[in-house]
């Protein structure tokens, strides 16, 4: 059961290769759903694909700060937590949440807190044998001036996307998927708390509703994985338990075709094309509920 | 020290490109928005054509409704040398190209109007190198 599973996903990666056509991420997942077995043997190029389609949590982030609502530390993992994480696991997903909370404090230009956070995401880095991908001391100077956010995002994203290619080429793409999954699930536990004292804001509440999509593509990845690793196996449990929550949830699109025009080199493109999400209070609560019961596992 | 570096980095360039090889993440890594244009740098793409033997590279990427989005494509001297960059939606419909009346343009700007998973393909035309690199920044739509 479980070799057809995996021979049906890998025949279909190897087809996409030969062909010069990656299978859209739809039929990957359709297969994964409707069958079973052994030997996840993808092609880092494949696996680098599905990584890349889990967005930024920089972008919810700015979404939260838009909202108008306060920084609020506790929000955040932590930093005392550090020494709770002993295995490579442990300390990927963590090292993804704390890359979030950093984000968050830079965002919110808090200096000290950002600090800490800094000086965390620097010490699991070198855990994890990757804190030469960490531009400490520019990340340090630019923290510590709080004069240039747009440098301090841009080097913290490099950095952030240097370690999930060196995770890639060495192998290593679980912890990829780990470092990614923490920082996503850490952006919408942000985004949850800070919705649940705005209800009636109607950005927010689409934001964490369109995290159907990119929860349908991380529960993927571990699918992925979990086959061979039982701390793996158990997180996408908890993340199917999270598409259970977003079952109600609805999101529409409607195609129109798009204009555009060049300007100073650049094409700019006018498009409207429309989505729209559907979610209610209860939906909510509910993902909430999940993503803190998951969260709380992850962190401590 | 600023002129040495420059010479190093485009003596290892030409080296790379004299030996056939294609530094596809020191390209991306070069390629992102530069802090004034007001985008945030949130991934980087690898595009290796394998010397023309390859002539597809796909990513996929959420983008999200309200968010301006800009992707830029860079070859191994900064102009895109025929690294031509395809938006497509989740229905593969498309959305935008770089390969505009002709030319290969250095960048798209999309102010995303439906959030959704959607397909970034990279291919070539009159490419000399076959190998590039591409980012994604963002910014609110103000």
């Amino acid at each position: 059961m479980k070799s057809s599973f995996y021979t049906i996903l890998l025949s279909l990666l190897l087809v996409a290769c030969g062909g010069n056509k990656k299978p859209d991420l739809e039929d990957i997942e359709e297969s994964l759903a409707s069958e079973e077995q052994s030997t996840p043997q993808i092609s880092s190029e494949n696996i680098k694909s599905i990584l890349a389609s889990i967005p930024h949590p920089l972008e919810l982030s700015v979404h939260v700060q838009e909202s108008g609502i306060n920084y609020n530390a506790s929000y955040l993992n932590s930093t005392d937590n550090y020494g709770n994480y002993n295995s490579s696991n442990k300390k990927a997903i963590n090292l993804g949440i704390y890359g979030t909370d950093l984000g968050y404090t830079n965002i919110y230009s808090q200096i000290q807190d950002g600090l800490d956070y800094l000086s965390v995401v620097s010490k699991l880095s070198d855990d994890l044998n990757i804190g030469q991908f960490l531009d400490f001391k520019s990340l340090k100077r630019l923290t510590d001036n709080n004069s240039n956010l747009d440098s301090l995002l841009m080097i913290t994203n490099q950095n952030f996307d240097n370690i999930n290619n060196h995770f890639i080429a060495q192998n290593k793409s679980s912890l990829s998927a780990l470092l990614l999954t923490g920082g996503w699930l850490e952006a919408l536990h942000i985004t949850n708390q800070v919705t649940l004292t705005q209800m009636g804001n109607k950005n927010l509440r689409e934001r964490i509703g369109e995290q159907k999509i990119v929860l349908d593509n991380i529960v993927l990845l571990l699918t992925v994985y979990g086959e061979q690793d039982k701390q793996i196996a158990d997180l996408l449990n908890d993340m199917k338990k999270l598409e259970k929550a977003y079952e109600h949830v609805t999101i529409s699109y409607k195609y129109e075709e798009s204009s555009s025009k060049i300007v100073d080199g650049v094409l700019e493109i006018v498009s409207t094309s429309t989505s729209e999400v559907k979610i209610t209070d209860e939906d909510i609560a509910k993902i909430s509920a999940v993503v803190e019961e998951v969260r709380n596992k992850v962190i401590i | 020290m600023k002129r040495l570096l420059f010479f190093i980095t485009l003596f290892s360039s030409a080296a790379s490109v004299a030996l056939g090889q294609c530094d596809a993440a020191n390209i991306a890594s070069r390629c992102a928005p530069g802090p004034e244009s007001g985008y945030t740098l949130i991934k980087s793409f690898e595009v290796d054509g394998k010397g023309g033997s390859k002539t597809k590279i796909e990513y996929s990427y959420v983008f999200t409704k309200g968010t301006k989005y800009l992707v830029n494509v860079c070859g191994e001297l900064d102009a895109p040398d025929g690294v031509v960059v395809t938006l497509y939606d989740k229905y593969r419909n498309k959305v935008a190209s770089n390969l505009y009346d002709g030319q290969v343009l250095k960048a798209i700007s999309y102010p995303c109007s439906a959030t959704g998973i959607y397909y970034i393909s990279y291919t070539f035309e009159e490419s000399k190198e076959y190998c590039g690199g591409s980012t994604i920044g963002f910014k609110r739509i103000g």
